[in-house]
């Protein structure tokens, strides 16, 4: 097994990438939540009708443009980090979207529900230590 | 209700990240989210198909996931999407062959009980 040694300044900027795409989910996940609140209950019954309202909701359509904002991000992690690695770090997003929920959409967060952001912030903080690639070599599949 | 579609969230967003996880990883890395960056992301979208297809997946992830929130507050809806993390893993592991280190066992396996707890 051996650690691919980071190149020079690549750690700031892969630090501030993780940090974009954390956000731009966590904040395009609560601009959802917003749009959603105006609309009816789905049914399966006017499906049409009901994508239409969707599309023409503003918070609907900044909150996806922020998603596919991070749908890239995420596929430029892809580019230099192990999915092993990607995916526990950026459940982040977790914990800020925990918190945003509470500040901006007034929502009861449980103790239960508090007791398990804490624990995936330090499934996070376990995660991030490691690097993000670890390369295997030919003939050494453990 | 919301679990059909917590269940359809969960499959296809599995599919998502692993398939497009396996595509982006033949290309050159891309390090900043730049009008350079976001350009050469574009441009391994329309040429690598597994990461069309992985991003079809997330799609239909993202539908179900607008569907949950009509019928689920956010605080529910968010976490019940990571419920995945577990088999996400399992598959970097078996399908994309990496070295997952006993970190990131771990760090998987609390966040997905972080998860579970949430959900409760």
């Amino acid at each position: 097994m051996k650690v691919l040694p980071g190149k020079a300044g690549s750690n700031l900027k892969h630090a501030l990438l993780i940090a974009a795409v954390v956000m731009s989910n966590s904040v395009g996940n609560l601009f959802l939540a917003f749009g959603m609140r105006n609309m009816p209950e789905f049914h399966f019954g006017s499906v049409l009708r009901y994508v239409l309202l969707v599309v023409s909701n503003p918070w609907i359509i900044v909150g996806t443009a922020l998603l596919i904002l991070f749908m890239i991000g995420q596929l430029s992690l892809f580019t230099w980090a192990d999915l092993s690695y990607v995916l526990p770090v950026t459940a982040s997003g977790y914990i800020v979207t925990a918190i945003l929920s509470r500040v901006f959409l007034h929502e009861n967060v449980s103790n239960m529900r508090w007791t398990g952001v804490v624990i995936i912030a330090f499934g996070v903080m376990l995660v991030a230590e490691t690097p993000p690639h670890v390369e295997i070599p030919a003939g050494d599949q453990t | 209700m919301k679990w059909i579609f917590v269940a359809l969230v969960v499959v296809s967003s599995t599919l998502g990240d692993v398939l497009s996880a396996k595509g982006m990883k033949r290309e050159e890395e891309v390090e900043s989210l730049g009008p350079q960056g976001i350009l050469r992301v574009l441009h391994d979208i329309v040429t690598q198909p597994l990461v069309l297809i992985g991003i079809l997946n997330n799609a239909i992830s993202f539908c179900s996931f607008l569907a949950l929130l009509s019928v689920a507050e956010l605080s529910f809806a968010a976490p019940a999407t990571a419920a995945a993390y577990i088999l996400k893993v399992l598959l970097a592991k078996w399908y994309l062959g990496e070295c997952v280190t006993w970190r990131r066992w771990a760090g998987a396996l609390l966040v997905g009980i972080g998860v579970t707890l949430v959900l409760l």
